[in-house]
């Protein structure tokens, strides 16, 4: 049907490859091209901003004597939450669900952690670890067990509720920890720490005494919840391609008249996925404070990882690799920052920008369209890649799912 | 006092009625361009980001030229500029509109702190003058009629002009040849298409209106209500008057009420060292409400039928 010549000497394997690789490069480079020009019209220097931004993410090209290894050990404590709840949101993609909760869901993971862990204080880390962790899970999956009931039953649309409940979790936080059962003294607002045992270990010992690359040791925040995040990116790709469950997921999002006619009960799927989402979050929640912060503060009332969270998954086009890696690349960003704000005088909010501008990409699949533009890249409209859920109607049952990649 | 006599003493004061009105009129205006871009079909859950936008240019436009109508104005051009992003990319890119909704509020909250610290350094983005902030204007006459004098007719400029928007969106939507065009668009687009409507054009006129309506709202909150701007000060009043439009069914009149359901709360709120308890609590109210709505207690609450889905002419 094409008329076009191809080239020949590209394997099909390769071509694949580098047309499923497309859309999610092409769309962070036309960000980070707006994203300069952005702030070249505002009088800054893009490269300064980059080169800075490149320091901080990963620890190349520092020019104001950072240490390379701290830089990315940051990084590794950015990139942890976002992978678990990028799992959250890319899995409820796959029934044609769109969870914007996980922000929500990590708050409940994240105080049902912190008030296991101050209830139980003593208690040995073999008990209480697993305790919170689990009670994290439980809250996470609860929270976002009530979109997917009210959904399933009603046919509340997800969006809303969800977005309710991410504001209700932020003012319960508030409550709880300025003038309410779990505020540390009056005056502050933070709790009290989670108990010895309810803490990760981090991945190098805390010493100040023992000198690694130049720094010592404890200032690596580099905690063992990274073997879970990439646990949960594993079990996000085994339970997606390898399970009935996942078959399930993936029939709803496909279809739900196809699924009912294969026998698949769509109200089930869409709570067992909405609780599973939901657990992930909560898991990511309990992590920070289990391996990162060791109380609730007031760094949770900004918090933006569940919002994050919606770019890593559409980045990485809802494949946990893909999650692991567009991970890395807002974990770096968000890293870099600060670095960017100290060294170049931009202010790190630039990357919130960059953010938006790869959401509006991939939306809108800017990178389609400028290939059907350039001669020679363009391809027959039939191959546009609908790597995006199409827009579910507000409250009805349709809904379609990403294609595999 | 126990905090529900706290509450019912509060409840009796005018005070508390006329912060009411002007805390729901805030969550109005976004709500009422909520209530036109999702009736012809496009779902706008953007009203967050271009709200703040309107209240970051506003404040902007009002410390250069010191003229708060020509800052309201620059105030509803950028709410409607944040709009036409979406536009573009949600009815000519087709882009999943909730995605391209997030985008905007995240772009927002970045752009408007990127904007701050590039203008005015790591200080302080400056206060608006008390004479170049919109006005209050006592309605002469009507303002002395006791308790509802106060609570009405002695308000901000922008709480009579978003009352009247509120009738004449009604109007526009359910009595004239435009709103029939915007609800048959919401409705079955195909349908619409065939019978000779514009579909994009009536969708592109509806989310811009919307962001000329956030944008007025994120003026009202930044120099009328506030005197100046810090970094995402509408704290989620967007998500609020998303709540509201659902709450209300996709009518004006009904997300009016859902305002100021949601008003009185935030005005309970800012009374809080009247009343005993968290203010906070106090503060999940809306969400929690829309919830139970959602929840179909208090009947169905249905969306246009094309709501959220994007227009390919030609399809079936």
């Amino acid at each position: 049907m094409s008329t076009r010549p191809r080239p020949r000497s590209t394997p099909p394997a390769i071509r694949r490859l580098s047309r499923g690789l497309a859309m999610p490069l092409g769309s962070v480079v036309l960000a980070f091209v707006v994203g300069g020009l952005l702030v070249l019209a505002t009088g800054g220097n893009p490269f300064a901003a980059y080169g800075a931004l490149l320091c901080g993410g990963f620890g190349f090209i520092c020019t104001q004597g950072e240490n390379p290894a701290l830089q990315i050990s940051n990084t590794i404590v950015f990139v942890i939450p976002l992978i678990t709840t990028g799992v959250a949101v890319a899995l409820p993609f796959r029934a044609g669900l769109f969870n914007i909760g996980a922000e929500g869901q990590l708050l409940a993971g994240a105080i049902a952690c912190t008030a296991i862990g101050i209830k139980f204080s003593s208690l040995p880390s073999p008990i209480l670890l697993p305790m919170v962790l689990i009670g994290g899970m439980v809250a996470g999956a609860l929270w976002a067990g009530v979109a997917g009931v009210l959904k399933a039953t009603i046919g509340a649309h997800e969006v809303v509720t969800t977005i309710m409940m991410n504001y209700v979790a932020q003012w319960f936080l508030r409550y709880l920890i300025v003038g309410g059962p779990l505020q540390l003294a009056p005056g502050t607002s933070k709790s009290s720490p989670i108990g010895a045992g309810a803490r990760l270990a981090t991945v190098l010992p805390n010493d100040n005494s023992l000198i690694i690359f130049g720094l010592p040791s404890s200032v690596y925040r580099v905690h063992t919840g990274l073997l879970i995040a990439l646990a949960a990116a594993a079990i996000f790709a085994f339970l997606l391609w390898r399970t009935s469950l996942g078959y399930e997921i993936r029939a709803v999002g496909q279809s739900q008249k196809a699924a009912r006619y294969a026998g698949v009960s769509v109200r089930r799927t869409i709570i067992v996925t909405m609780l599973i989402a939901g657990a992930f979050s909560g898991l990511a929640g309990a992590t920070e404070i289990a391996g990162v912060d060791h109380n609730l503060t007031d760094k949770y009332f900004s918090d933006s990882t569940g919002f994050d969270a919606i770019a890593v998954a559409l980045l990485g086009l809802g494949s946990g690799v893909g999650i692991v890696l567009a991970a890395i690349l807002f974990g770096a960003l968000h890293a870099g920052g600060s670095v960017m704000q100290a060294d170049a005088n931009i202010s790190g909010n630039l990357v919130f920008i960059l953010q938006a501008l790869i959401l509006f990409s991939i939306a809108a699949n800017f990178v389609g369209a400028i290939r059907q533009r350039i001669p020679g890249l363009a391809r027959p409209p039939t191959a546009l890649p609908p790597e995006m859920p199409p827009a579910a109607p507000l409250m009805t049952e349709a809904a379609a799912p990403p294609l595999e990649s | 006092m126990t905090p529900v006599t706290d509450i019912l003493h509060l409840l009796f004061t005018a005070n508390l009625w006329q912060a009411t009105l002007a805390a729901a009129v805030l969550l109005l205006l976004p709500a009422l361009g909520g209530v036109i871009s999702e009736r012809s079909g496009v779902v706008n859950i953007a009203m967050e980001g271009m709200m703040l936008t309107g209240a970051f240019f506003g404040v902007v436009a009002d410390l250069a030229w010191h003229n708060p109508l020509a800052a309201t104005g620059v105030a509803m051009l950028a709410g409607a500029l944040m709009a036409t992003v979406h536009a573009v990319v949600s009815i000519q890119f087709r882009a999943d509109q909730i995605v391209s909704g997030i985008a905007i509020n995240i772009f927002a909250a970045g752009l408007t702190v990127f904007l701050v610290n590039r203008i005015y350094g790591l200080q302080d983005v400056g206060h608006v003058g008390q004479s170049e902030l919109i006005p209050y204007i006592n309605v002469p006459g009507l303002d002395q009629i006791p308790f509802f004098g106060k609570v009405i007719f002695q308000q901000n400029v922008i709480v009579y002009v978003a009352l009247a928007l509120l009738v004449l969106t009604h109007i526009v939507l359910f009595r004239t040849r435009l709103g029939l065009r915007i609800r048959a668009v919401g409705e079955h687009p195909q349908a619409a298409d065939t019978a000779g409507i514009n579909v994009f054009a009536i969708r592109y006129g509806a989310v811009i209106t919307s962001g000329l309506l956030s944008g007025l709202s994120g003026a009202f909150l930044a120099i009328g209500i506030s005197n100046t701007f810090v970094p995402n000060m509408t704290g989620g009043r967007g998500y609020i008057a998303l709540a509201a439009v659902i709450f209300g069914k996709w009518t004006p009149g009904g997300a009016f009420i859902a305002c100021l359901i949601f008003g009185l709360g935030q005005a309970i709120y800012d009374n809080n060292s009247i009343i005993h308890v968290s203010p906070y609590l106090l503060s999940m109210l809306p969400y929690l409400l829309t919830l139970v709505v959602l929840a179909g207690v208090v009947g169905r609450s249905t969306p246009p039928a094309a709501d959220g889905l994007p227009y390919v002419p030609g399809s079936e």
